[in-house]
């Protein structure tokens, strides 16, 4: 239950606490989850599963409360309460980590996100997914760029709408099994046209976050506006809501419509690889270009979880972990960028690396994490989906093999426009403290995860184990 | 029985005690009295051997007990949220909190009644105060307009109510619901006189909660009202003719469903889009309520048409979301006080004052369905069960769900918006208004679990 309450707690305490305190407040809280999930981590074996929360009760209308983790849930949540730590860290010298309301919105947030990782009741998952919603869209509204107005409307309403379609498969869903818990969900086998019409509201809801070709629109402008923090947020932690619940949610409860899906999605991701890799190469803006970098990376990723074995799915779970550090640390590299130069136009920039080498150095680190350099998590996670999506069509594998080439492009170029060159500014402030521990922190992950992968890979193993064997017992089928 | 003469004889009360020239004497009397009979009302849930007093027309069964507890919660809020406002105009603060009450006995009626003599009663009395209440801005000519056109409009759907009963009495030869229950199951009523009669008086419920086509007195009537009254409206008057329509069209004349359902099932499509759609563009405060109002009332006629015992209960958690949220916006237009009642007047508020900034979303987010407030549980139990049957209807809800985002999530950024103005530098919310407003969203937030 204290992953439940400390983040509550210290949203709490953010609120009310005095302004020369509230930044310590909030790191405080996040490094009190870290400590809690670490202790429950080392406890956990990853064969477990572990139930948090169940009053052992139904609701009239079927809801159970039912909360708990196995090994990638508890993954999840250990991966969120990594990630909050550092974004906390990395906003820490701008005057957004002095605001009450925003510490407090981010402890909501995590709270948020552990209740998605760990739910195990149909609505349950429904309703942390959409308190997610609300910590962000007041983190967009009170510091984001000036012209979010619309832009944070269309983002609200494009994700409300896109959860409906999940509620309403629920609902759908609710009408056949007796309650609303996960296993009972997944209990049930549906004839393939009605699991077609259930996979497909989920699939709105969660093609929507992700976000996949073509639901991405809203995407790159609301990153663009969005603070720092909120973009990492949302990159970082938010869109993994939906890869999870691909894996945990959309599949397991309705595998008979996978023959129908399995083409589509991966379709989809595939088109979404090419096109964002050509769009962001083309980017002028160090924001949106990241943005597009991130549809691309995700769109490989969730074509790797139709292919729904044990070995892709393992490593998509490297590959979510190895999206939120770069992630993170790419748009902590381009929020460095866009406060010491006032913009964030590629041209306007160039030879930040000789007034700033510190950062020049760490931001190259998280650059080559993220074209894939072997040793880092990018090169386990991306070959491991590669090889699966080149066992299922080798013209898939191809094409979503060009991810590594195009990757090397964009990302190389935006590295290279604005770091070499001659200087186009005076001075550039070098690395703070709390800038440099948040690269490093990253940095450090990277590397366990890309020299020993076999860590993540045991951890969610026996899960995925599980989830296959809960499906196949799945028996009466349902019109 | 008790509680409803409670009530009533606390509002004789409260208009002569008025003659003091002491607004909070008036308040003390109703709000005593008023929670006396709240008392009542929930003592006889549990002890039913409690009730002195009885009368065939009324009876007050356990669901009439729950919508009566949730009818008389909201009367109570209202009365003491808006006192500031009453008590503005010191010699007519009595008539303001006795109008109220007398049309809350009627709303009482209207949730009790067991012959549609006392339907017809109730629906009178909870109405006439409103007609009265909607003009008492008397200089203002809008207020005037909305007490003449509801006036109007309203006798004239009564009007055909009175019709559409004297079909079915003719039809079924009793007023009693049972025996008309009886007389229409073993079918020694049926043909055109029965179902004209039905007909009619569907009509005339779909008037009083305001759908489509029959809603457009109420974007008038809710924007020309005090603001106190349009609360009142939307959450007592709209409470109590959703559960006289359920109480009639599920229980009396369930066996002719087939007759009815079809009429009901395009009027409800026609509603949500109509209300929705609306909404998108207005700019006046009431008026966007009006049109939410009318969205909601098209949600909740959902539990009507889907014919299941658990609707009524489904129904209630429905509008208990809807109540407590509507009565924090509109105590919150009440601190605002803006005479215009622009949108645009609540720029910066939820900023300047965080607490009436997180009522507010709660509020709105609750209306608008995000879990895991009340609102959300509301809209899912009811779009749940009508799903079986009626799934096209449950996915357009949802749709209409997703444009009703668009306006309330408007309203929520203009509040909380960083600019400020000059409005909100005067704002002075009494320690009741702050009351009200906490009950209000302790009742959203832990709304949702009274499912269970």
């Amino acid at each position: 239950m204290e992953i439940y309450i400390i983040p509550l707690l210290f949203a709490l305490i953010a609120a009310i606490a005095p302004k020369n305190l509230v930044k310590h407040v909030g790191l405080i809280g996040a490094l009190a989850s870290l400590v809690v999930t670490l202790t429950q981590v080392v406890t956990f074996s990853p064969a477990d599963t572990v139930t948090l929360f169940d009053p052992n009760f139904i609701t009239s209308f079927g809801l159970t409360f039912k909360m708990g983790y196995d090994g990638m849930g508890l993954f999840m949540v250990l991966l969120t309460n990594v990630m909050i730590p550092i974004i906390l860290l990395s906003n820490l010298n701008r005057s957004i980590a002095n605001e009450k309301s925003f510490n407090s919105m981010v402890m909501l947030m995590q709270f948020g996100l552990v209740g998605v990782f760990t739910a195990m009741d149909g609505i349950m998952f429904y309703v942390f997914w959409e308190l997610t919603l609300i910590p962000i869209f007041l983190i967009v509204l009170w510091y984001g760029a000036p012209e979010r107005k619309n832009i944070l409307i269309k983002f609200f309403i494009y994700t409300f709408v896109g959860s409906l379609g999940m509620l309403l498969s629920l609902m759908a869903l609710g009408t056949y099994a007796k309650d609303f818990s996960h296993e009972s969900l997944v209990a049930i086998q549906l004839v393939p046209k009605t699991a077609f019409w259930i996979m497909g509201g989920f699939f709105l809801a969660f093609a929507i976050k992700i976000p996949l070709f073509p639901f991405h629109t809203w995407q790159p402008t609301t990153y663009t506006v969005a603070p720092m923090a909120g973009t990492m947020l949302l990159s970082g932690l938010m869109l993994k809501m939906a890869l999870f619940g691909m894996i945990r949610w959309m599949i397991p409860l309705a595998p008979e419509a996978m023959a129908d899906f399995k083409c589509i999605v991966i379709t989809l991701g595939l088109i979404g690889i090419l096109y964002a890799a050509i769009i962001a190469i083309k980017q002028s803006d160090i924001k949106r270009l990241f943005a597009f970098a991130s549809i691309s990376h995700v769109g490989l990723i969730a074509a790797g979880i139709m292919l729904f074995d044990k070995e892709t799915l393992s490593a998509v779970f490297i590959q979510i972990a190895n999206h939120s550090l770069v992630a993170v640390g790419l748009f902590l590299a381009a929020g460095i960028l866009e406060k010491r130069l006032g913009t964030r136009t590629l041209s306007e920039m160039g030879g930040v690396a000789k007034l700033a080498p510190k950062f020049g150095f760490w931001f190259a680190v998280i650059a080559f994490a993220s074209v894939s350099v072997p040793f880092t998590s990018g090169f386990i996670g991306e070959f491991l989906l590669l090889k699966g999506l080149y066992g299922y069509n080798w013209m898939v594998g191809l094409a979503a093999g060009t991810t590594l080439v195009f990757g090397a492009v964009y990302t190389l170029r935006a590295y290279q426009l604005s770091m070499y060159g001659a200087p186009k500014m005076e001075s550039f402030k070098d690395l703070t403290w709390n800038e440099l521990l948040a690269f490093f922190l990253i940095t450090v992950f990277i590397l366990i995860i890309g020299v020993y992968p076999q860590v993540v890979i045991d951890f969610v193993g026996p899960s995925l184990d599980k989830l296959f064997l809960s499906m196949q017992a799945s028996n009466t089928l349902i019109p | 029985m008790d509680a409803l003469i409670v009530v009533f004889v606390t509002g004789l009360i409260s208009m002569f005690i008025a003659m003091a020239n002491k607004p909070a004497y008036v308040l003390i009397t109703a709000v005593v009295g008023l929670s006396a009979a709240l008392v009542l009302m929930i003592n006889s849930w549990f002890n039913p051997a409690f009730i002195h007093i009885k009368y065939d027309g009324l009876e007050f069964d356990k669901v009439a007990i729950l919508y009566s507890v949730l009818a008389m919660s909201f009367t109570l809020l209202i009365i003491v949220g808006g006192y500031s406002y009453f008590k503005k105009e010191v010699e007519h603060t009595g008539e303001y909190i006795s109008l109220l009450l007398f049309s809350l006995v009627g709303a009482l009626c209207m949730i009790a009644f067991t012959d549609l003599f006392m339907f017809f009663l109730g629906l009178e009395i909870l109405s006439i105060p409103i007609y009265v209440l909607a003009g008492s801005k008397k200089k203002n000519i809008l207020s005037s307009e909305a007490s003449l056109k509801y006036f109007f409009t309203g006798a004239f759907a009564t009007g055909i109510l009175l019709f559409g009963t004297a079909w079915v009495y003719g039809a079924t030869g009793s007023f009693k619901l049972n025996e008309i229950a009886l007389a229409i199951n073993d079918g020694t009523a049926q043909g055109p006189l029965l179902s004209i009669g039905v007909l009619m008086m569907m009509a005339s419920f779909l008037f009083k909660v305001g759908a489509a086509p029959f809603h457009f007195w109420s974007p008038d009537v809710y924007g020309g009202s005090p603001n106190i009254v349009t609360g009142y409206m939307a959450a007592v008057v709209k409470l109590a003719g959703l559960f006289a329509f359920m109480k009639l069209f599920t229980f009396v004349f369930g066996d002719l469903h087939s007759l009815w359902s079809g009429a009901l099932f395009g009027l409800i499509i026609l509603t949500m889009f109509v209300g929705n759609l609306s909404a998108l563009g207005q700019t006046k405060f009431k008026r966007l309520l009006a049109y939410s109002s009318i969205a909601n009332a098209g949600y909740a006629l959902l539990a009507i048409i889907v014919q299941d015992f658990e609707s009524v209960w489904n129904l209630w958690i429905y509008l208990l979301g809807y109540g407590f949220a509507v009565i924090a916006l509109i105590i919150i237009s009440l601190i605002v006080n803006n005479e215009e009642d622009d949108i645009s007047a609540y720029k910066g508020i939820g900023r300047k004052n965080p607490l009436i900034g997180i009522v507010m979303i709660l509020a709105l987010l609750s209306m608008a369905g995000v879990p895991p407030l009340a609102g959300f549980f509301g809209k899912f139990m009811v779009f749940s069960s009508a799903f079986n049957e009626y799934p096209v209807l449950v996915i357009l809800a949802v749709v209409n769900s997703g444009i009703g985002m668009f306006y309330y999530l408007r309203l929520l950024m203009t509040a909380m918006s960083k600019e400020d103005n000059e409005v909100v530098a005067t704002l002075k919310p009494t320690i009741m208004q702050y009351i009200v407003l906490a009950v209000c969203s302790v009742a959203l937030i832990v709304g949702g679990l009274i499912t269970i």
